[in-house]
């Protein structure tokens, strides 16, 4: 038992606490300081750092910058996360197969998720600016006239900003649905076919139901990755045109490290973190009953 | 029925094709020349050209080789100290009653879940505290308390619930002390979970960006991410410069991926269904 104490187990209580100790000082403490600076006009241009109560908080209310960015970030979230996890079954149906080459395709599947957001970020770019290979192909064909401004106008640089995203989380939902589709026992899927359930009734009755523990992980860091998404944004489109695609994540960081206003900033990240948090936990807490009900 | 499975591999052949397409023009532009990618960016390199490479790989701010270099330093100190960190913190717990076992999970799922935008700034003050501000081994220790951590516990927490009690008394019954049955009994039974954590944990760190970008600042000499980033802007028309500073920069995790993949998959599908 571990509760005879030996002298022995001195070294591993170490390694464990300097584990902990590393978690208070890296996770714990900054999330309890940022929540003290957001009650102040911390500010290290202009050299403030009184209490200021819940003015910040006030100040969030009618900040018409921050509503933009919310709005954005919360179309974004939903959007991305529906696409992503629609195509991520589609692909998972198409590719569970043992062959070779579905397995090969499996592998490529992934591919999106292994590269970096600022490589993600920086071919999109090559591809949707302006002179970009996109606009270079479809006027070459003659689909296009001109150039079309995919990351130009506030409402095309939304949806181009929603098939990037799409397009580098699908490659981790496929491969979430993909273990779920695998964990389904075969024996269900041959009474299935025995009792001639097929098609669209199959997917609804059968499928659907036993991929519940993939959708719910699926959607759960779908929704988390997006609202704190930062460098393929950035490298896309930087925020604009007009900040129009300032999700709040740059806006934090916007403010923080361009406005130096430090304890606005913290204001703001506190409201995505409270954000996350209800997200993460509504949207766990809901699929979780669904898996149980089902 | 086999002109249907062959219907299906066509549909699935060509719909992979259209969702790597995007890799596929990242791979054939950076063998080409500027003229050849305007004049059809989509078609094959030929013939190849390694002049972007070249010329990427000899910038006279060194940025390729000086930021692969620092990611690597990055990742490989990291992940060695992330390991035992998390494995013996896991292990620790493993052996709790379940209820203070749960309490400390719950707390470190928090880490998982946390915008990195939220803790950035104070991190970077406690640094400044510590004398590690714009430092690599100030941004390693911030990689070692943050949500890797929790990340590498929640792996090694699964996998050490299955390690027999008995292996563990027996142990006890020889007399070996708790840092010797962690480091030669249990971490040899949970080698699939140090293989998911060192996998997953290394690309993460690779691809970081806002961490690297703003607690070494542009001072330090850049990791390959951020040093990508703040080049950008220069070379906004020489698409084959940029292709081939993309390539080199990409090849490495894919690579990784590519020889590895099968622990990838499997440490994604357990870590899923779980």
């Amino acid at each position: 038992m571990f509760s005879r104490k030996s002298r022995a187990d001195g070294g591993l209580a170490l390694l464990a606490a300097l584990a902990l100790g590393l978690y208070l000082i890296f996770l714990v403490l900054p999330l309890l300081l940022s929540l003290r600076s957001s009650f102040t006009n911390e500010n290290p241009l202009r050299a403030t750092n009184e209490f200021i109560g819940l003015r910040n908080y006030r100040e969030m209310a009618s900040d018409v910058q921050l509503r933009d960015s919310l709005v954005f970030t919360l179309t974004l979230a939903v959007g991305v996360t529906l696409a992503a996890n629609a195509l991520g079954v589609a692909f998972a149906i198409l590719l569970n197969r043992t062959h070779l080459s579905y397995r090969v395709m499996r592998t490529l599947a992934f591919l999106p998720q292994v590269l970096s957001g600022v490589i993600v970020g920086f071919v999109w770019q090559t591809i949707l600016t302006q002179d970009g290979l996109l606009n270079n192909v479809l006027t070459s064909v003659g689909l296009l006239d001109e150039p079309y401004p995919w990351l130009g106008s506030p409402r095309a640089a939304l949806v181009s900003i929603g098939v990037v995203l799409t397009w580098v989380l699908s490659g981790f939902t496929t491969v979430v649905y993909l273990a779920a589709l695998q964990s389904v026992p075969i024996e269900l899927n041959d009474m299935a076919t025995m009792d001639g359930v097929r098609g669209t009734q199959r997917f609804r009755k059968v499928t659907w139901p036993m991929i519940a523990p993939g959708t719910t992980i699926s959607v759960t860091i779908s929704l988390i990755t997006v609202l704190k998404l930062y460098d393929i944004i950035a490298v896309l489109t930087g925020g604009g045109p007009a900040n129009s695609t300032q999700s709040t994540a740059l806006y934090i960081v916007r403010l923080a490290f361009t406005s130096d206003r430090l304890g606005y900033a913290s204001a703001v990240a506190m409201l995505l973190l409270a954000l996350s948090a209800v997200v993460a936990l509504a949207v766990t807490g809901a699929l979780r009953r669904r898996e149980v009900t089902l | 029925m086999r002109s249907r499975g062959r219907t299906r591999l066509i549909v699935a052949i060509v719909v992979t094709l259209v969702f790597i397409a995007p890799i596929y023009l990242m791979l054939v532009n950076a063998f080409k020349t500027g003229d050849q990618i305007r004049a059809n960016p989509v078609a094959p390199p030929l013939p190849p050209t390694l002049e972007n490479l070249t010329t990427a790989l000899t910038r006279p701010d060194n940025l390729i080789p000086l930021g692969l270099r620092n990611s690597l330093i990055v990742v490989v100190c990291s992940v060695a100290l992330l390991i035992p960190l998390g494995s013996a913190f896991s292990f620790y717990i493993s052996r709790r009653r379940g209820r203070v076992r749960a309490v400390i999970l719950a707390a470190l799922a928090a880490g998982l879940m946390i915008p990195p935008q939220v803790i950035l700034l104070p991190t970077i003050q406690i640094l400044t505290w510590l004398g590690l501000d714009h430092s690599y081994p100030g941004l390693i220790l911030s990689n070692l308390g943050g949500g890797y951590l929790s990340f590498a516990v929640f792996v090694y927490v699964g996998f050490m619930r299955s390690v027999p009690d008995e292996i563990v008394q027996a142990a006890r019954m020889d007399g070996a002390g708790g840092l010797r049955i962690w480091w030669q009994i249990v971490m040899p039974l949970v080698r699939p979970a140090t293989a998911t954590v060192a996998i997953f944990l290394s690309l993460w760190i690779w691809n970081d960006f806002l961490n690297p970008l703003f607690i070494l600042g542009p001072l330090q000499g850049q990791t390959i991410t951020t040093g990508l980033y703040l080049t950008i802007g220069q070379y906004s028309v020489d698409y084959g410069q940029l292709f081939g500073i993309m390539f080199l920069a990409g090849v490495l995790p894919v690579i990784g991926y590519l020889t590895v993949q099968k622990q990838f998959i499997a440490g994604l599908t357990a870590g899923s269904t779980k």
